[in-house]
This record gives C-alpha cells, sequence and structure tokens, in this order.
C-alpha cells in the first residue's frame, strides 16, 4: 500500500501552480499579517523595510509498547530521565514552539534578524534510545514541559550584488522582500542554526510542514556543531553565480557535547562546512544538486580511546567518571569522558531534489561520516540516507494541503557499535548490549489546510532497530500537528 | 603535666563545641533565592525617552523598534553596617523593542536578553548569597523576562504642551532567579503618563504601581511587595538639520520605586538619574531613526538603583500621517 502510495504521489499529474513544501506566493497563496498590511496598501512587501512573521506549532506524539529483551536504566536519575534505551512501554510526547520572526532592512544590502522562540517540550524516554530517527524533529531544542523563551537567532546579514539578472526574493521569514543580483555575495554574521543557510531542500521545506521525523530535517550523519538546540554562533560566507552557488561556513560548537554551554574560541574549536549547489531544470522541471562536507574540531572522545582506557584500566569506567558524562553508572563499561581532547570528524554528502510535476518533488540525502568519534551536537548516525516524494494538494483540489512519504536509514561504525555493545553511551543512545544493525524509519503524513493559516497533520511512523539495535522493536509511532503561521 | 591535660582537654572541648555549634550557626543561615534586580525598564519601542514615554503616538497604522545596549555597576549591593556584599556587580543587557501604533493607542513587547550578570557569594544578615553567573558561553541563548504593554493617550495632542496617558503592562517571567533575572511570577505595571512640549522644551513622566507578588523580606536588598513607581524627565528640544528634519533632545531622567509597605523608607526605594541625549528624525510618513545615550548614577544606592549606568539605544520608527507603516525607505539623507 506504502509503494502504491508513493507511486500515485510521484506519477500522478500536476494541476497547480504552487510548489511543494512550505507555503509560497505570498499575493495568492497562505495567509499572514504581513500580506494583509501589503493588500490594504500598509506595506510594501515587495522592498521591505521591516518585516515581522510569527508560527506556532504542537506536536503530539504516542508510542505503542514494542518488544525489546533488556532496557538500559543503568542510569543516574538525575542526569538522564532513568533510561538510556528508549522504553517498551507505550509514550506520549509532545512538543509546542512559538516564534516571531523579526527582520529589518539597516542599510543597502545589509538586514538585520531576531527570532525570539518559545518551546516546550517532553520526550520519549527522554531523548534516548533513537539514533538518527528521532520521531519529532522539535525535540533536538532542549526544553522542558515547562515553557521557555530563549533567543533562537539573532544575526546581520549583507549581501553585495556582482551582477547578472534579477532575482525576486519574496517576503517571508528570515527574508525580506527584495531584489538581488543572480550574481552575488552573501555574508551571514551572528547566531542562527547552520541549517538556515546549508542543506537546504525545497521538497522537504520547512520541517514544521513536512515530514515529523528528524530523519528528514537534514542528513542524520550530519553532525553539525550548535548549542543544545541547534544554534551556533559564526558566520557564513556565500557566493551566488547565476545556477551555481558555492558555500562556507565556521560555527561554534558546545562546550561538551550535547550541551548548551557553547565555546565561543572559534580558531581553536569549531564545525567548518562547505557546499557546492547547482540548480537545474530536468524536462522542464527544477532540481538542485548539492554536496555537502564538513570536518568538526571540537573536544570529544573517540570510542577507540575509550575502549582501550577501560581495557587498560578498568578503572577509567563510566560510573567513575570524573568529567562530563551522561550519568552512565556502568561501572563495567567504558566512558567516552576519560578520553575527550580535541578531535577531528568528518562528513561529505549529497543532496537531491528534483520536481517531477508542477506540484510533485521527490528529494534523496545521503551521508557518510568518519564514525570515529562521538556525536556533538545532532544524533549518533555515522551514515544515513533518506528519500522521498512530498506533494501538494492542488492534485485533488486542495492546494494549500500538503502529504509525503519518506525512508530514511541510518548506520553505525564498527567502532561504534563495539563501544555500545560493551555497554557504553553515546549521547542519546546506549541500551547496555548492542546486536549491531541499520535504524530505518518509514514516515507518511497528511496535513490539511484550514483558512490558508492552519494546518492540521496526521503521521505515522514505523521505526526498526531504535538505537541501531537488532534486539529492539520495531515500534510504531503515531502523531498528530497542529500549526499555524501569520 | 597536669596543665598539658587541661590544655589539650579544652582544646578537645572546644573542638567539639564548635562542632555542635557549626551545623546550628549554618543552619540558621538562609539562602537568599533572587530576583528581577533591574531597575531600569526601557520605555516602549518609539516613546522618546530611555524610561518615560513621550506619548507621540498620531496617525494610522504605525510601529516601531528598537535596540537599547545598557551596563549598570553593582544594581545589588547590601550591607550590614559593617560589611558590604555587591551580589551583583556588573549587569550588562540587551533590550529588544516592537511596538505598533495606530492613532492614540500603541501595543508593545520588550524582551530582555542578559548578556552578563556576574557579582559576588557570600553571607550577610545571616543569609547566603550566591552571586549569578550569566555569560554567553553558558547561556548562549538566555532572555529573561518580556513585557506585554499597552499605552494610551487619553488626553492631549501628540505634540500638545500636554498629554496625558495611561499604560499597563504585563511582565511574563522567564530566566533564573539565581541569575537575578526574574522574579519567576508574573507581574504588572500600571502607571498614569504625562509628557509634553512647550516651545523647545520637551518633558514626560510617569506614576504608577508595580504589581509585585514576590516578598522577600527579610532578605536583604530583596523586593518587599508591591511598589510606587515614579519618575520625571525634562529637556531641550533643538531642531537641526535642513528643514529641521532632526531634532536633538537632551536633558535628564530621574526614575525609581518604591516598596509601598515601607513607603519611601531609605532601604526599600531606588532612586536613579540619567542624562540622556537623543538624535531623532521628525519627518512624517517616512521610517525614521533615533540615536540615544545615556549615563548616569544612582541617587539612593538601594534596592536595585545601580552606582552608576550607560546606555545606548537605536531606534526606527515613524509618525504617520496617511496609510504606510514604517514607510518603504530609511531616511538617512538629511543627518
Amino acid at each position: 500500500m506504502l509503494v502504491g502510495l508513493a507511486a500515485w504521489l510521484l506519477l500522478a499529474p500536476a494541476r497547480a501552480n504552487a510548489q511543494a513544501g512550505p507555503p509560497s506566493g505570498h499575493e495568492d497563496a497562505a495567509f499572514d499579517f504581513m500580506n494583509l498590511l501589503s493588500r490594504n496598501g500598509l506595506h510594501d512587501i515587495d522592498h521591505e523595510t521591516w518585516n515581522v512573521y510569527g508560527q506556532l506549532t504542537y506536536i503530539s506524539s504516542w508510542k505503542r509498547p514494542f518488544k525489546a529483551p533488556y532496557t538500559n536504566t543503568d542510569v543516574n536519575a538525575n542526569v538522564s530521565a532513568g533510561t538510556y534505551s528508549l522504553l517498551p512501554t507505550a509514550e506520549r510526547s509532545f512538543t509546542g514552539t512559538f516564534s516571531l520572526f523579526f527582520g529589518l532592512k539597516l542599510w543597502r544590502g545589509g538586514e538585520a534578524y531576531f527570532v525570539p522562540e518559545l518551546i516546550a517540550e517532553r520526550p520519549l524516554s527522554g531523548l534516548h534510545g533513537i539514533g538518527g530517527a528521532i520521531q519529532n524533529f522539535e525535540l533536538q531544542k532542549t526544553g522542558s514541559a515547562t515553557p521557555q523563551l530563549y533567543r533562537a537567532r539573532l544575526f546581520l546579514r549583507q549581501t553585495f550584488g556582482l551582477g547578472g539578472e534579477h532575482v525576486v526574493k519574496s517576503s517571508d521569514p528570515l527574508q525580506l522582500g527584495t531584489v538581488v543580483d543572480s550574481r552575488r555575495l552573501v555574508l551571514t554574521a551572528g547566531n542562527f542554526t547552520i541549517l538556515d543557510v546549508f542543506d537546504r531542500n525545497s521538497v522537504t521545506g520547512d520541517p514544521r510542514q513536512t515530514f515529523l521525523n528528524m530523519a528528514f530535517m537534514t542528513h542524520a550523519a550530519y553532525d553539525f556543531t550548535s548549542d543544545a538546540r541547534g544554534y551556533s554562533w559564526g558566520g557564513t560566507a556565500e557566493l551566488y553565480w547565476d545556477d551555481w552557488a558555492l558555500r562556507y561556513g565556521r560555527i561554534t560548537p558546545p562546550q561538551n557535547p550535547n550541551q548548551l554551554a557553547t565555546d565561543f574560541r572559534l580558531w581553536e574549536h569549531y564545525g567548518d562546512q562547505m557546499e557546492l549547489e547547482h540548480d537545474h531544470s530536468l524536462f522542464g522541471r527544477p532540481g538542485a544538486v548539492r554536496l555537502l562536507g564538513y570536518r568538526n574540531r571540537v573536544i570529544t572522545g573517540r570510542f577507540d580511546e575509550a575502549i582501550a582506557a577501560f581495557q587498560a584500566n578498568p578503572a577509567e569506567n563510566a560510573a567513575d567518571c570524573t568529567g562530563f558524562n551522561y550519568g552512565s553508572q556502568n561501572s563495567s563499561a567504558p566512558d567516552l569522558c576519560w578520553v575527550r581532547r580535541p578531535n577531528v570528524k568528518l562528513g561529505i554528502g549529497i543532496n537531491l531534489e528534483q520536481y517531477l510535476a508542477t506540484d510533485v518533488g521527490v528529494f534523496l540525502r545521503a551521508m557518510v561520516s568518519d564514525g570515529k568519534t562521538e556525536v556533538d551536537a545532532y544524533n549518533p548516525a555515522d551514515r544515513s540516507v533518506s528519500f522521498g516524494a512530498v506533494a501538494k494538494g492542488s492534485l485533488w483540489r486542495r492546494p494549500f494541503d500538503v502529504a509525503g512519504l519518506g525512508f530514511g536509514m541510518s548506520w553505525i561504525s564498527a567502532i561504534h557499535a563495539k563501544y555500545l555493545a560493551m555497554g557504553g553511551v553515546d549521547g542519546f543512545i546506549g541500551d547496555g548490549y548492542l546486536r549491531q544493525a541499520a535504524e530505518g524509519v518509514v514516515d507518511g503524513f497528511y496535513s490539511v489546510n484550514l483558512l490558508k493559516a492552519v494546518w492540521l497533520a496526521g503521521d505515522y511512523q514505523f521505526l526498526w532497530n531504535p538505537g541501531f539495535n537488532a534486539d529492539r522493536g520495531p515500534v510504531h509511532i503515531f502523531g498528530a500537528r497542529i500549526h499555524a503561521e501569520f | 603535666m597536669p596543665n598539658s591535660s587541661w590544655h589539650r582537654a579544652s582544646t578537645v572541648a572546644a573542638v567539639l563545641l564548635a562542632a555542635i555549634l557549626s551545623p546550628s550557626r549554618a543552619q540558621a543561615q538562609q539562602q537568599a533565592q533572587g530576583f528581577a534586580v533591574e531597575r531600569f525598564y526601557p520605555s516602549a519601542a518609539g516613546a522618546g525617552w530611555f524610561v518615560m514615554d513621550a506619548l507621540d503616538m498620531q496617525g494610522d497604522l504605525g510601529g516601531a523598534m528598537a535596540l537599547t545596549l545598557g551596563y549598570a555597576r553593582n544594581p545589588l549591593r547590601i550591607a550590614d553596617g559593617s560589611q558590604n556584599l555587591s551580589v551583583v556587580s556588573d549587569e550588562a543587557s540587551a533590550d529588544f523593542g516592537f511596538a505598533v501604533t495606530y492613532r492614540r493607542f500603541r501595543l508593545s513587547l520588550n524582551m530582555d536578553m542578559p548578556l552578563v550578570i556576574t557579582g559576588n557569594s557570600g553571607t550577610l544578615g545571616g543569609y547566603s548569597f550566591k552571586s549569578p553567573s550569566v555569560n554567553p558561553g553558558t547561556d548562549p541563548d538566555t532572555l529573561a523576562d518580556y513585557r506585554v504593554g499597552f499605552d494610551a493617550r487619553i488626553l492631549g495632542q501628540s505634540d500638545g504642551p500636554f498629554r496625558l496617558g495611561a499604560s499597563a503592562q504585563l511582565v511574563i517571567p522567564n530566566g533564573r532567579r539565581g541569575d537575578y533575572d526574574t522574579d519567576d511570577t508574573f507581574r504588572g505595571m500600571v502607571r498614569a503618563l504625562f509628557a509634553g512640549d512647550v516651545g523647545h522644551f520637551a518633558y514626560a513622566g510617569q506614576l504608577g504601581v508595580h504589581l509585585r507578588p514576590l516578598d522577600d523580606s527579610p532578605t536583604p536588598g530583596s523586593p518587599r511587595g508591591s511598589e510606587l513607581l515614579f519618575g520625571a524627565a525634562g529637556g531641550a528640544k533643538l531642531p537641526v538639520g535642513r528643514g529641521a528634519d532632526w531634532a536633538v533632545v537632551v536633558g535628564p531622567e530621574v526614575y525609581g520605586a518604591t516598596a509601598l509597605r515601607s513607603f519611601f523608607s531609605s532601604s526599600d526605594t531606588a532612586l536613579e538619574g540619567l542624562l540622556s541625549g537623543r538624535l531623532e528624525g521628525t519627518r512624517v510618513n517616512r521610517a525614521q531613526l533615533r540615536f540615544k545615550l545615556g549615563a548616569g548614577a544612582g541617587i539612593n544606592r538601594q534596592f536595585g538603583a545601580p552606582e552608576w549606568r550607560v546606555v545606548v539605544g537605536i531606534e526606527m520608527f515613524n509618525r504617520n500621517q496617511r496609510p504606510t507603516l514604517l514607510g518603504s525607505q530609511v531616511d538617512v539623507t538629511n543627518p
């Protein structure tokens, strides 16, 4: 049935002009405050000096009980919510986010953006036990059930025109309505998520509109440095030359893996990324190819060194850590806390998008990381692939509805698996034992639009080998989302 | 050696006595929990002064954005007669302000982003104080309490000699009490506002109540519940530039708060003065800029008034007389 649905999504004829993914075309599409002002002659939406947008998203997930012969609860409950495995019992999880996007034109080509965001969340099993396919992408942002406001973004963007054709940039969150050159240099500096600039994909688009599973937000193996909410400080440079784009960025890592405290010594510890993009047209339909490479130099531990340290001296175990660790109380397991030092992590990936019809797009991401060191900021996957299709509802006369079906898999390296099998913990996973396998997920959703500003979505995810462990699962996760833009 | 034995016995007794008494003394000390120490509440974006409100809303739909950066030295320094403790010695913050205006009315949002809050730990008056610790490294995305406000001009024209208004603000808690950036409770401010322009003289003032549930008395320096808010500002307003497209306003702002339950007692009253100057665009129907600079000191350095303070601000705003919102272009051509 899933294959049939995918084939229908891919092959069904297109009948409308809107593209898949987030709302497009403000003049005739989604409702929002800026569009309302513009329609009433109160705002020049094509040449903006400012804009303000907002969004509200609530996601609820329910996990059915599943089969698991063992569960790792040998952790300090004060540190790690009492488990390092995905609990085999039924659980509910939620996230709620509210964001405001302020944009201001400063001078010719200069723009400033400020985004405060409110989050409340309760993850499944304390956000433990799933590797590259965490069921809700919002859970990458640390929070608690009590709403907390924080500054998500604060950055400057400077665009230098270098000629070529005129390109219209429509008014959107984090984008003032303006016209730029097709050949231009764009510099960004401040506090943002690297995914604002790198690894964009117009088919998967804004995850608040499409797949719930984190496997489809970016490469699962893209361990981009950031704080525990996914945001970083740093700078990027983008050179656009008609259909080509070349990007480079250097951003801050956390002081300790997956923590909020940020290491600002950008000359010493950093995440570098470079991306080459080419936009093309295939059979008259737009598409893009992106090659992304990253190199992190951050304070992390190598799996082989942690194992060697434990084997040489069993006192260097997880329970007796003297430095930062994740709360493991397992005295017979190695731990990365003993071997953390500046290490390099490398990864390279490809990102494809292609529209098959005006309203139907397909995507594919694949990445390989070296798998020698622990997760620093994103998730523990060392290799990942994801692909799928997204279609807008114009095919069935509901042009603002969105539907999608995606498939994602991720793997860990042999030394990573050995470390976990010995009882080690790596960021979000560590079942105490491991029978190595690829973790996979199928995610299907349908999002119904109401009043052009609100989307109600139902989502189903089938997850197998959670935490890269063939002994556990599979898991059925049902989700619902309400999303509003204004 | 009887003397030696007696000496040893007395030493043991003293140690035992100290051991017995020490825990009880430690138990008698209470841990101060912290609170929102800041007394500088930036006015709504586009309101002119740093703290006071010019009440010059006019025209159809308009708006403003503002950024105010400030540093305060020793905003919480407590004493018990024999010793002093700067619980909060350095406080730097950025306040982001946004406002929408329509005729006489303004809806505003102010978000305070602490940059650095540091101080000293210690014990004083039977209370144990732990220094706050906010810095960009450990708190890379911190926002503290935020304020949603509604202001209305009730009497007077936007450029008249006397304007009377009312203001209500809701302070929504965010942050950590231990970092002295929140009370961790909702608060409210209800104020009567007045302002005016008489020739080249501009003035503004406020009188109101800060509805503050937190009462940590007798913790030294802590809130004592609801407070009276007061303040006034005045200065010369001089046109500059070709066509008087810009104006400079220079003058003092004095403001403070006192706990209602110990009305204007020295220890529970904060009073602060700020000499401020601003350069602002005066044209209508175009986006205008306002640059602000202020420096001042605590006049009564209690209850959150700092030893000294410096603030800078930049605003983008408009005065609409026809229906455009912030115009289409920032006017920086006629400084």
